[in-house]
């Protein structure tokens, strides 16, 4: 037997509150789904309105049939697969597209209504921004919203409609937070979600080879946020290190793949005060953690020290983290390296850039020593015609041959690389490190924000005894550019020089402001794990917080909650006064053990229990006789007397 | 327990006028069989001064009822056939020209009647019917440029066909509104048709009937129905109802305070004719579905289909105070 498929548009004025609930539901994934559920979404949804407005027939169960298999078979093509965020969140679009098509009655919007939700809810697998949370309560409210249009009165003004819808979810909102704030958190390990990361997050790349690039962008994106717990070092003293490229073909730089070496940290020996600072280190996706020269202990987890004095982490950065740091800016790295170590770092493949060679040996001979040697090329960088730029010429076969005697434009990068081939030419062991440089200290967080424009590169020389040595070419050339780093020269107009371009400055007071805010939300809300709870629960005076103690103290505290907000809500109920007669007859009925229906008159309920509840049918007669001439007769002083005889003599 | 037994009756003592209507009653309850319920309602209704709907299929005894209630009140009758050619003046009467006098002479119509029975109401044309309502509004009819009021009581009793809807000019809301109740006469039970089967012919039953009042008595009667007591009580129950109407996600169209009023009169007039002391929430529930069934509209996706059902689920729903 065929199912009922018609239509009778009493759902005209419900509908478009659910597909506009869906629509806004479905709104923050749109970005990331394919195009065609989209377009599928909007499809199903025009075609339901217009049948209902047709009073057609919804699809036949076999053609609804066929649109799932021919969805899902998309979503198999366009994915390969039907597990994940992306898939899975596709999957609930489109069977959201396809319900709306079968939806007939009410009960299939309030269906609707539920995979809104999880919807809006899903969307947080893929990114939980500041504006995600007002987003969804947002959503919420509108959900619930459409809830009451569509079992409530059609004519009842929006306006009370979303006002309710926004009560209930004040009311919801204390259990909410208490849940949020209680519920015990378990190390990510332990169950963790499959945050959708295959976007790909532009950070450091661990191969640079400057001749090839010529024009360098600078993204705004926030590499990390740092919250030093004394005060901040200078511009010039804020060299993150991340990666180190010791390998050189000629024309790029490579890294070594990220290990561990055991022993790492007894070559790095330290002196003077420490900096402390966290970190919070936007994904990447790679397993580089950045740290200020020289990282000294560190907290992160599968986190260790790298032969090149870097922190490696086994698993790739995939998330948000945040992690604390103690570094020394006055410290002595790897003072004695075997022969066979050394010799990587002076590798420069045979025959290439001749002329860089020549000119290194010229110069060393010139100067005599490796330390006035250094200082000669810087010279050189300093007084010669050289030019920092982002958008360099791009160079030939031999780049650092091109760019020490014909361009002589170029950024960071060109200056590393010339400046460690030239110490290699000569023999003094030199590698590239690649990390930021600098960052901008917002006031309002009082944090310092470093963002991908601040990537930078720079070398590092080795002194047998004295070990690895920072030097950075592109100070010699672009002083500011290390002393005020990038973001304060943009405003100062010395970045005009190197193809830079100031925004606003109340925009830019705007974003930081805007960072501050988000800085906090992460640190606060998203930040808020096992170590913050723990530490919010000691300062709570709840000693070593376990899973059984939170979780007690939860149902407690939402079972206190929800008895506080009913008692309010009760206490505002101000129930009609009672008068006597009602008093007196609630008693009896009371007595009789049975509640009158809702409707049920006086007469009707002594009808309903005489003999049934072993009082005198002649006495329930007496009473209800009573009240109602009582209540509803003219008023006679002596109908109460009798009243309250007959409830008394009622047993 | 039977329903209805500790509801506090007056006596009906020496009172005439009590004992008229009661005697009115019983006489009609000989007449229609099993219908005790719609014959009271009746009476209420024209205690309260309305004007009823009877809406049923044919054979169910709608004229009948309407005849020996003008019999039994003792109120003059007249019957109005409405059908599609129907003219006001047909209803109301015409000036015509006598060549004797040389002057116009108004001839009244059928509308001049205490008791009128305009059957199949929504078989004429809405001229027609208008020209009824008007008069049953203003208890005056104007032919001519000229007013002239109808005689007291005045009393129209409408029936109508629902089932043969098909060329016919269904009354509008507003015109609906005029009448105080709607009722359904329903089938007899199977005792009761027999009885109808070989009992005595009702139409002699109805010749032999005879008045148990006057059409003076009826008045004050209808005056004293005004005056049952009403608590404060019933008066916040009457309320709540008409909110619930208005409210009810299954009603498009509530209760208007006209509404209101008529179910407070009916109730009262329930009330007189039950003898009652006062206007009882159980007064208010017998005339509900009477007075509000053809007022309310019911919504497009209500699941209560007939405006019985509808109406009992208000009374569901509202607490008596």
């Amino acid at each position: 037997m065929a199912k009922a498929r018609g239509t009778d548009g009493s759902l005209l004025h419900s509908l478009p509150w659910t597909m506009a609930s869906l629509a806004i539901a479905l709104l923050p994934h749109v970005p990331y789904l394919p195009f065609w559920v989209t377009i599928a979404f909007i499809g199903c949804s025009v075609w339901r309105y217009s049948i209902e407005t047709r009073r057609a027939p919804v699809p036949s169960t076999w053609f609804r049939a066929f649109l799932a298999m021919l969805c899902f078979l998309g979503i198999l093509a366009t994915y390969d697969t039907i597990s994940g965020v992306g898939p899975g969140s596709a999957l609930l679009a489109t069977m959201a597209a396809l319900k709306i098509l079968e939806t007939r009655r009410l009960r299939d919007q309030f269906v609707l209504l539920f995979i809104a939700i999880f919807l809006v809810m899903s969307s947080l697998l893929r990114e939980q921004y500041l504006w995600s949370l007002p987003y969804l309560v947002a959503t919420l409210l509108f959900i619930m919203t459409a809830w009451l249009r569509m079992s409530g009165n059609p004519r009842q003004p929006v306006r009370t409609s979303f006002r309710t819808s926004g009560r209930m979810l004040a009311y919801a909102a204390p259990i909410a937070i208490a849940m949020w704030i209680l519920f015990p958190r378990i190390s990510t390990p332990f169950w963790s979600v499959p945050i959708d990361t295959s976007s790909g997050v532009t950070g450091l790349s661990d191969r640079m080879s400057p001749g090839d690039i010529s024009s360098l962008s600078l993204s705004n994106a926030v590499a990390f946020r740092a919250r030093f717990d004394g005060p901040v070092p200078a511009g010039r003293d804020l060299y993150w290190r991340a990666l180190v490229l010791p390998r050189f073909n000629g024309r790029s730089w490579a890294a070594w793949e990220p290990t561990f070496r055991a022993g790492a940290e007894e070559q790095v020996a330290v002196r003077g005060d420490a900096y402390r600072y966290q970190v919070t280190l936007e994904p990447t996706n790679q397993q580089w953690v950045p740290a200020l020269e020289v990282p000294y202990e560190w907290d992160l987890d599968h986190t260790s020290m790298g032969r090149m004095q870097t922190l490696n982490r086994v698993y790739p950065i995939d998330q948000r983290m945040r992690y604390t740091v103690e570094s020394f800016i006055d410290y002595r790295a790897e003072p004695y390296m075997a022969n066979g170590m050394r010799r990587w770092f002076l590798g420069v493949p045979e025959g290439s850039n001749p002329r860089t060679a020549e000119l290194a040996q010229a110069m060393h001979d010139e100067a005599g020593s490796d330390q006035e040697f250094i200082r000669a090329v810087l010279r050189k960088f300093h007084e010669e015609e050289f030019f920092y730029t982002l958008e360099p010429p791009q160079l030939g076969s031999d780049p650092v041959d091109g760019f020490l005697f014909d361009t002589r434009r170029g950024f960071c990068e060109h200056y590393a690389s010339a400046f460690s081939v030239m110490m290699r030419s000569v023999g003094i062991p030199s590698r590239i490190v690649i990390g930021y440089q600098g960052g901008e200290y917002n006031p309002r967080g009082e944090y310092l924000i470093v963002r991908q424009a601040d990537a930078h590169a720079w070398t590092e020389v080795w002194f047998e005894g004295i070990g690895w040595q920072r030097v950075d070419p592109t100070a010699a050339v672009a002083p500011e550019r290390i002393e005020m780093g990038i973001a304060e020269s943009m405003f100062d107009g010395i970045g005009e020089a190197w193809g830079l371009s100031a925004p606003a400055e109340w925009l830019h007071q705007a974003t930081l402001a805007w960072d501050a805010l988000n800085a906090r939300w992460n640190e606060w809300v998203l930040g808020y794990g096992p170590t913050t709870q723990e530490a919010l629960m000691n300062s709570l005076g709840m000693e070593e917080p376990s899973w059984r103690k939170l979780m007690l103290t939860l149902v407690a505290v939402v079972a206190g909650l929800t008895l506080l907000l009913s008692g309010i809500l009760m206490l505002r109920f101000r129930p009609p006064p009672k008068d006597r007669a009602t008093v007196l007859y609630r008693r009896f009925v009371k007595r009789t053990g049975v509640e009158p229906r809702r409707g049920e008159t006086p007469d009707a309920f002594a009808a309903r229990i005489a003999g049934g509840t072993g009082i005198a049918e002649a006495a329930i007669a007496k009473v209800t006789s009573a009240y109602l001439r009582a209540r509803y007769a003219e008023s006679d002083p002596a109908s109460l007397d009798e009243l309250e005889t007959a409830v008394r003599a009622a047993r | 327990m039977q329903r209805g037994n500790t509801l506090p009756q007056l006596p009906i003592g020496k009172d005439s006028e009590r004992a008229a209507l009661e005697n009115a009653r019983q006489a009609l309850g000989e007449i229609i069989l099993g219908k005790d319920d719609q014959i009271e309602l009746a009476l209420s209704c024209l205690l309260a001064r309305g004007h009823l709907l009877i809406e049923d299929l044919p054979g169910l005894g709608k004229t009948m009822l309407a005849q020996s209630l003008a019999r039994v009140l003792g109120l003059s009758f007249s019957r109005i056939q409405f059908t599609s050619d129907l003219l006001p003046a047909d209803i109301v009467g015409v000036s015509v020209f006598r060549k004797a006098s040389g002057e116009f002479e108004f001839q009244p119509g059928p509308v001049f009647s205490q008791l009128i029975l305009a059957d199949e109401v929504n078989r004429a044309t809405p001229k027609a019917q208008s020209a009824l309502l008007e008069a049953m509004e203003e208890h005056q009819v104007s032919v001519d440029g000229q007013t002239r009021a109808l005689p007291e009581p005045f009393f129209v009793v409408a029936t109508q066909n629902p089932a043969d809807q098909i060329g016919t000019f269904p009354l509008p809301e507003s015109q609906l509104d005029r009448f105080l109740m709607r009722l359904e006469l329903g089938y007899p039970n199977e005792q009761n048709e027999r009885e109808l089967i070989v009992g005595e012919d009702r139409r002699e039953m109805l010749s032999n009937l005879e008045a148990t009042t006057t059409p003076d008595a009826l008045k004050a009667l209808q005056a004293s129905a005004r005056e049952v007591h009403m608590s404060d009580a019933l008066v916040d129950y009457i309320q709540a109802l008409v909110r619930e109407t208005r409210k009810s996600p299954d009603i498009d169209i509530g209760l208007s305070p006209r509404g209101a009023q008529a179910l407070a009169a009916a109730a009262r007039a329930h009330a007189f004719v039950r003898r009652h002391s006062g206007v009882y929430p159980d007064d208010v529930q017998a005339v509900f579905t009477a007075v509000a069934g053809h007022r309310l509209k019911a919504a497009g996706n209500t699941s209560h289909r007939t405006a019985a059902e509808l109406c009992q689920h208000v009374l569901d729903s509202v607490a008596i105070p």
